[in-house]
């Protein structure tokens, strides 16, 4: 089967070439329009999807996930053993290449592995201190040994953060060149990046499946208004637009020239709510809060009926969701009652809004009035971005919305983050649960699956009960793209397949 | 209300038109405002999924917005708004500008140059982004807008004061003022000042229009009037997703900006007539 794969890929790879050089440039560039420029192409210096999704088409991993975002595949290791006792990975690597032409080597892999858990500069590192030792006993063989077994490792192989760097080039270049102009061992390499406007994108000859991508290029344009976006796209000034905004979708799907694509993603908007605040910490008036959102008229009205009431903290689709959970329907007399039978009737709350993000004031808007039909009383505090963030961090805030995207396909990064009790506090919340810490502890390191999703649910179901956040709704990606684009997909973690789009 | 009232300034629009129009776009959306409550067919708060982001109609002459809220009783009660923000963002700058630069002018000397150097320090920054920079510190909000205002706009009054005061303070019913013994204080605000004045009435008008125009820009930008109060400069931020769908979101709340910036240009116009000021 990989043999088949291979030989497949190489014929690819020279048909590619044979007729590449007759083909017209310009028609095998894909263009596509989205809100902000790349910051970065230095893999652990960033947790931004924009960068994120870039990486994906200029670097390879170890493990990918699947197109249906719920599978582990091959990447660079072409297979891989574990050790019964969970703890030692030993990775066999395939044939590839760098975009210099040096080969993709085991050691490459152990470098970016511990480069990731160990520079001053790493974003992730908390996620990789459970690697122990990363080496490569030869150029084809790598070892990964982990303090405790880990359920997730593997999938956070996978995430974009450890991508495959070459280590020689690296340590000639320095790591600020580096993240300029990066060696790629991805499908495409980076051209040209004209910071703030946009990234431009060619095909890598090296890559080890280059037989599989059509495109001759890709750019990446920052068009930060989406109306102007959506205006190019349907003027055919680029080819494919991401983040269309949910007010245009039903007018975009009647255009005969443009494909609206809504793929699953695993974006969940949620309200935060600080536990430490007052009246907060009374699960009844938490739950009261709950009972007193209709979410679904937020669907209705700021998604246009395009997302999913959400009910639980793992999206649906996602690994280990509950779809049972509990759904607290809309009810602002029983919202009342909690709040009297808790002493907090005539409730106020500061409610932190991101300015100039118009879903987010569109929630804000309609979250006042439907909880001043139960009696609370909402003051809207409009800031930047960026003074929110800081806000919700030091805890000068009583509710507030705010989304999450999986970067990884295993449930225990963001359930860490939302219910771990490690550093954030709960991304903030101050949600306290003894049990509920020790529970994703333990699920953390269970190696049988069955008894892990198990756990999962038992996790799901105590942190509904206690509200440690109000579940909003779920939303899919949005893209829209010409009728020639073929294949413009994103997968549930937010992948783009670059490398099967075909511009006819 | 006496009908001989209403004679005047029947009289001054007949002879001077600018003035007149102007006087009636204003006048119309102040007496708007002042009866929002009876004049708008709905709340203006009030919102409807159902009815959500339908375009003009008999029962919605403005179309209603994407929470089904009524856009012609929001255009009303946001000239509310809109006219308290070019009234008081006008009015702290003009008695600030008027009595510093008054004094500047006309004592001079180190009072001068101190007043001149604070003034040049205001001008070095761009106006909406010192503004911006203020409001950022002070927090998002109508009180904050106010005070930057107050903090920024003064300037452009204190310089046509002091410009007038300097010509005026050497003539002869100065002199003859000082020589009769009064203090600086009744010099400055019962003799200088009624003289030297009308150039900055004539000016707070077609200031209000930029005071409005930054209201609504500042509000445009979140950091200005909150949600959900209605104010034309964030309807038309609200409105801006819905351009291509739901064009009577932003259409008709920014006709009202133009309609009373007009009014105000007009009015500022008319009174430099009147008052013989040539800007």
């Amino acid at each position: 089967m990989k043999r088949n794969r291979l030989s497949l890929a190489a014929a690819g790879f020279l048909a590619a070439l044979a007729f590449g050089s007759g083909m017209a440039e310009a028609s095998g560039v894909l263009t596509i329009g989205r809100r902000e420029d790349s910051t970065t192409f230095d893999p652990i210096k960033t947790a931004q999807n924009i960068d994120f999704w870039v990486f994906s088409n200029v670097y390879d991993v170890l493990v990918r996930v699947d197109k249906t975002g719920t599978k582990l595949e091959p990447g660079l290791a072409e297979s891989w053993t574990i050790s019964p006792d969970g703890l030692v990975y030993t990775f066999k690597m395939r044939d590839a290449k760098f975009s210099d032409g040096s080969p993709i080597t085991a050691g490459d892999a152990a470098f970016s592995l511990l480069r990731i858990r160990d520079d001053e500069g790493s974003l992730w590192a908390d996620s990789y201190k459970v690697v122990k030792t990363a080496v490569a006993t030869d150029p084809k063989t790598l070892v990964v040994t982990l303090v405790t077994p880990s359920a997730p490792f593997l999938s956070t192989l996978a995430m974009p953060g450890v991508s495959i760097l070459s280590e020689a080039a690296m340590k000639k270049m320095g790591a600020e060149a580096y993240a300029e102009n990066p060696v790629a061992s991805g499908a495409f390499t980076v051209k040209e990046w004209l910071r703030g406007d946009k990234v431009v994108l060619a095909k890598n000859p090296n890559f080890w499946e280059a037989g599989r991508v059509s495109l001759d290029g890709v750019e990446w344009i920052a068009i930060p208004d989406d109306n102007t976006r959506m205006l190019k796209v349907q003027a055919g000034e680029i080819d494919s637009a991401i983040f269309v905004p949910f007010s245009r979708i039903a007018e975009l799907q009647q255009d005969k020239n443009l494909k609206v694509q809504l793929d699953p993603s695993t974006r969940e908007d949620h309200l935060l709510i600080n536990h430490e605040h007052g009246k907060l910490a009374d699960v009844r008036v938490r739950e009261a809060i709950d009972y007193a959102i209709d979410k679904k008229a937020i669907v209705d009205a700021v998604t246009f009926g395009i997302g999913q009431v959400a009910n639980s903290f793992i999206p649906a689709g996602a690994l280990y969701h509950f779809g049972d959970n509990l759904q607290r329907p809309y009810d602002p007399e029983k919202a009342k009652a909690l709040l009297a039978e808790a002493g907090a009737t005539g409730l106020t709350l500061n409610y932190v809004v991101n300015a100039g993000d118009a879903v987010d004031e569109q929630i804000a808007v309609l979250l006042q009035q439907q909880l001043a039909k139960a009696g609370i009383t909402a003051n809207l505090q409009k800031v930047d971005p960026s003074q929110s963030w800081d806000m919700l961090v030091s805890g000068d805030y009583d509710i507030s919305v705010m989304y999450w995207t999986n970067d990884i396909l295993d449930p225990d990064q963001k359930t860490t983050f939302v219910v771990g009790h490690d550093t954030n506090m709960n991304y903030m919340t101050r949600y306290n649960n003894p049990k509920v810490k020790d529970l994703v502890a333990a699920a953390r390191i269970e190696q049988d699956p069955a008894k892990r999703e198990a756990m999962y649910i038992e996790i799901q179901k105590l942190s509904k009960a206690d509200v440690h956040w109000i579940d909003l709704y779920y939303s899919p990606y949005r893209n829209v793209s010409r009728a020639n684009i073929d294949n413009f997909y994103q997968n549930p973690l937010g992948r783009f397949f670059l490398e099967d789009v075909v511009k006819n | 209300m006496r009908a001989g009232s209403l004679r005047l300034p029947l009289r001054l629009g007949r002879r001077y038109p600018a003035f007149g129009l102007g006087l009636g776009v204003v006048g119309l959306w102040l007496l708007l405002a002042l009866f929002a409550p009876l004049v708008a067919p709905f709340d203006p708060i009030l919102q409807d999924g159902t009815i959500a982001l339908q375009p003009p109609s008999p029962a919605h002459p403005f179309g209603t917005d994407n929470f089904g809220r009524d856009v012609l009783s929001r255009v009303i009660w946001g000239a509310r708004i809109d006219l308290q923000i070019a009234f008081l963002g006008v009015i702290f700058p003009f008695l600030i500008g008027t009595v510093l630069g008054t004094v500047s002018g006309y004592f001079g000397g180190l009072v001068d140059t101190v007043f001149m150097r604070i003034l040049d320090v205001v001008l070095a920054f761009p106006f909406l982004v010192l503004m911006l920079a203020i409001i950022a510190i002070l927090g998002p909000g109508l009180a904050s807008f106010y005070i930057a205002m107050a903090m920024v706009g003064w300037v452009s009054y204190a310089r046509l004061i002091r410009a007038q005061v300097l010509v005026l303070r050497g003539a002869d019913f100065i002199v003859a003022a000082k020589s009769l013994g009064f203090g600086p204080l009744r010099i400055m605000f019962r003799h200088l000042l009624p003289n030297a004045i009308a150039g900055s009435i004539v000016f707070s008008m077609s200031d209000a229009v930029l005071v409005l125009l930054n209201g609504a820009a500042v509000s445009y930008l979140g950091l200005g009037v909150q949600p959900p109060v209605a104010e034309w400069g964030v309807m038309v931020a609200e409105g801006q997703g819905f351009i291509t769908t739901a064009w009577w979101m932003t259409t008709f709340p920014g006709l009202a900006i133009v309609t009373l910036a007009l009014g105000f240009s007009l009015l500022a116009d008319g009174l430099g007539d009147m008052l013989g000021v040539r800007e």
